[in-house]
């Protein structure tokens, strides 16, 4: 009896759950409202206050961050001292007091080491404090430092891979911004990789960044039927211009095998089997002045990246000078009929890419491009249409690469019937192709091989794809389905005739 | 992604469950007009493209993939790992004809060398693309025109086990325990050929030495020098005696496997080239005169000196 008294109880329980989660809701949202419009008033408030006192006359005396135990005194000294008046030539009015105040905080913010919402209070100083003068005021910021050692795990889903992983993040470890992540998963492609990464802001300047990592991972690359194993550690150091642009040079040292061969994989892959060093000094700049990263309408995007490996003093057992650019532009396309944006837009790549062998160390013999340093084209993210490193030279069943390439794209996307400009859904048509051409053999000298090459990729037609498909702007990244017809190509290269899905960040 | 064919194997079965499949099935394959759109494409297909530089060249002859230098592989001179020894000499007695390519423990489908990777020929099958491994060496010589005595017997293969367990143990333990010769022999032949850096060099040195270890640690509990050496010197004895006066092993008026097998071990222990700095097994084959005569006598017949 005992139990079914129990059990009646559960259900008065129950029934009476159901009825306090609703009003418990609406409690709160009333009261979220009330919140809400209590901020307004006082921001309007405060926007009242400040624009009938903009131009008067100010002095900060002193900025007071609340709730930053964790935080060292020297790492903030650098952002507040150059706004403290003590520090100025000249007095300020209250709105470039504020806005100082605000970009310092936005600093702040960018460290990633404080919960985003950072409020700042303004108040007087105690007249009858002999220190003060009448144009005084403090400043005080309210922070939440963020946890300081997070655990993530998850699964990732991409071009025809799966992986899960655990990260840990130990943030600002001696009170600077200074961050150290461990990183570890496993796939199906990327059968394992583990990652340490040390970062720290320079000088705290949040656009500084130096970054020390070392990694351990294990690749399959079943398009050249070999699997890589990369034992490497690097160091980066990366800035933004005043224009916006973003820099980063960086040093990094990596054993690398080409191991765990298939049966039939070709002899050029068994050539290269075994390890190798890369020594190399890598340099990226980018600039990104599109409005979306995934389904730009207007702007463009460019990126290059240079790397000088093996050469003089970097030593190691391969030695090259690569370079590869990477520039995108979308232009909207106006619709007659229709209003202001017709969503409709017209974008357009283009990539190219080249190896050019050096000598190793301060030596004079040339040794040709290994298969894990030459570029691979073709795939649902770049040159579509084609399988992924369906374009370039083919050993049997190997993409084996090339030490050059050209790649462009023309899409032209437009909002779905119905659904709308403003959803980030497209449909789209394109036409896309590419070249991938290894240094020729058999000339006189490395210099004639590749001004050869480089002059070869003029012959005929290029591999060319052309389709139509279906384009989602998700938040994290961009999927495309396909219909895809190769109409030009090498014999040996693989062309998709049909579907094709691809997921990226990056999509020529 | 379309199927290209439509698979018809289980179409006899009438059952409800097999018509929805196929229904599917044909939801899914692919519709006539757009089949005749894929047979169109693509419209131009040009030459293939050209192979990078460093892969090897074609050749129409099978290449045999074993440890040694560019410069002596293409020289065809002898492989300094025993077991690329055995088979190239086992190659080479059988006439079989073939390129050697210098190469490394990754590139085999086993993980350890000697394999063949046969010769590209345009009416070949795939499969007869595949490597081949050195235990199917002895039925690809035969397959392929090469002269193959093929007589395993009990004494054989007792003298067989002598070479495999105590002249190869006794190897392992020269070659990469005795640190004298690991930095004379096994270093510059095994660890610098790799790469130049030396960390890796120092994981690679490490693990090799760490692997022969554990391969003598198999068959007993702690690793006794002069129990190894001393079995190894009754092996050459035993392996004199056998051999006697004559000129190949077993009394056949040419060699064949076995002695390709002695000769793999012979021809190393005896190369002074290799710079052996302990020279304790050296010595214990030097005193067998024969032995020293036959390996003489292979090297002569098949490296020309």
């Amino acid at each position: 009896m005992a139990e079914g008294v129990d059990t009646g109880d559960d259900l008065f329980e129950s029934l009476r759950k159901q009825v306090d989660p609703k009003k418990l809701e609406e409690k709160a949202k009333a009261q979220a409202e009330r919140e809400a419009a209590q901020s307004a008033k006082a921001a309007q408030r405060l926007g009242e206050l400040i624009g009938s006192n903009s131009s008067l006359p100010v002095t900060i005396s002193s900025i007071r961050l609340i709730g930053a135990s964790h935080t060292r005194r020297s790492f903030l000294d650098r952002i507040f001292d150059p706004i403290l008046t003590a520090n100025r030539d000249k007095a300020y009015t209250l709105q470039e007091a504020l806005q100082e105040v605000g970009s310092a905080t936005d600093k702040l913010r960018r460290f990633e080491i404080y919960h985003p919402s950072l409020s700042t209070f303004v108040d007087r100083p105690d007249p009858t404090d002999p220190n003060s003068s009448p144009t005084d005021i403090d400043v005080y910021i309210q922070a939440r430092e963020r946890g300081r050692i997070s655990l993530k795990t998850g699964t990732d889903l991409g071009n025809v891979e799966g992986s899960a992983y655990g990260n840990l993040t130990w943030r600002n470890i001696l009170g600077g911004a200074e961050s150290l992540n461990l990183n570890a998963s496993a796939g199906t492609r990327t059968r394992s990789a583990y990652q340490a990464t040390f970062d720290t802001p320079i000088l705290s300047d949040p656009d500084k960044r130096a970054t020390v990592d070392v990694l351990a991972s294990s690749t399959l690359k079943p398009w050249s039927s070999h699997e890589e194993v990369l034992k490497g550690a690097g160091a980066k150091y990366s800035w933004a211009t005043k224009s916006g642009t973003r820099h980063q040079v960086g040093y990094t040292g990596m054993w690398r095998q080409v191991t765990g061969l298939a049966a039939n994989a070709s002899p050029t892959v068994r050539t290269d089997a075994g390890d190798s060093v890369k020594s190399s000094i890598i340099h990226t700049w980018f600039a990104d002045r599109r409005d979306h990263p995934f389904l730009p309408t207007r702007g463009y995007y460019m990126k290059t990246v240079s790397e000088i490996a093996g050469w003089g003093p970097l030593q190691g057992d391969v030695a090259f000078w690569k370079s590869e650019l990477e520039t995108s532009a979308a232009i909207p396309i106006p619709i007659l009929g229709i209003k202001g944006d017709s969503g409709v837009s017209l974008t357009g790549g283009i990539r190219g890419g080249m190896l050019y062998p050096l000598a190793i160390g301060f030596g004079s013999e040339i040794k040709p491009s290994r298969i894990n340093d030459r570029f691979q084209l073709g795939g649902p993210t770049d040159v579509r249409g084609f399988k992924m490193s369906g374009l370039g030279p083919r050993d049997g069943p190997d993409a084996v690469g090339g030490d050059i390439y050209a790649a462009a794209s023309a899409n032209l996307l437009m909002p779905f019937p119905r659904v709308g400009k403003d959803t980030p859904l497209r449909l789209q048509l394109f036409a896309n192709a590419g070249r991938l051409l290894a240094l020729q053999d058999g000339k006189k000298s490395t210099s004639q091989s590749f001004y050869s090459t480089a002059a070869q990729i003029g012959d005929g037609l290029p591999s060319i794809a052309a389709g139509f498909g279906v384009v989602y702007a998700h938040p994290v990244a961009r999927f495309e389905l396909n219909f895809s017809l190769p109409l030009a190509l090498r014999k040996g290269e693989e062309g998709r005739k049909g579907l094709q899905f691809g997921v990226g960040i990056n999509f020529l | 992604m379309p199927p290209k064919e439509t698979p018809s194997k289980e179409d006899e079965d009438q059952s409800s469950f097999s018509r929805q499949t196929r229904k599917v099935r044909d939801l899914f394959s692919i519709p006539p007009p757009v089949k005749k759109l894929f047979d169109r494409v693509p419209i131009v297909v040009y030459a293939p493209n050209q192979l990078p530089q460093r892969a090897p060249k074609p050749a129409r002859i099978p290449s045999l993939y074993v440890f040694s230098t560019s410069h002596d592989a293409a020289a065809g001179k002898p492989s300094f790992n025993p077991s690329c020894l055995k088979w190239q000499t086992f190659l080479n007695i059988a006439s079989v004809n073939h390129r050697l390519i210098s190469s490394n423990n990754h590139a085999s489908p086993t993980g350890s060398l000697p394999f063949l990777l046969p010769a590209v020929q345009s009416n070949s099958p795939q499969d007869a693309l595949l490597p081949v491994t050195s235990n199917k060496f002895v039925k690809y010589a035969s397959n392929h025109g090469g002269w193959v005595d093929e007589s395993p017997s009990m004494r054989y293969e007792a003298y067989q086990s002598l070479l495999d367990h105590r002249i190869r143990n006794a190897w392992l333990y020269t070659l990469y325990l005795e640190p004298l010769n690991f930095s004379s022999v096994a270093y510059p032949l095994y660890v610098s050929s790799t790469s130049s850096n030396p960390l890796v060099r120092a994981s690679i040195a490490y693990q090799l030495r760490l692997a022969a270890e554990t391969e003598l640690l198999k068959h007993t509990s702690i690793i006794d020098t002069d129990d190894l050496y001393s079995e190894a010197d009754k092996a050459f004895e035993a392996l004199s005696s056998l051999l006697g006066e004559d000129s190949w092993f077993f009394g056949n008026d040419k060699p064949a496997l076995f002695d390709a097998s002695v000769f793999a071990y012979t021809q190393l222990l005896l190369d002074d080239s290799l710079g052996w700095k302990e020279k304790k097994l050296c010595r214990a084959l030097r005193t067998r005169d024969n032995l020293v005569r036959h390996r003489e006598r292979l090297l002569v017949r098949y490296y020309g000196g």
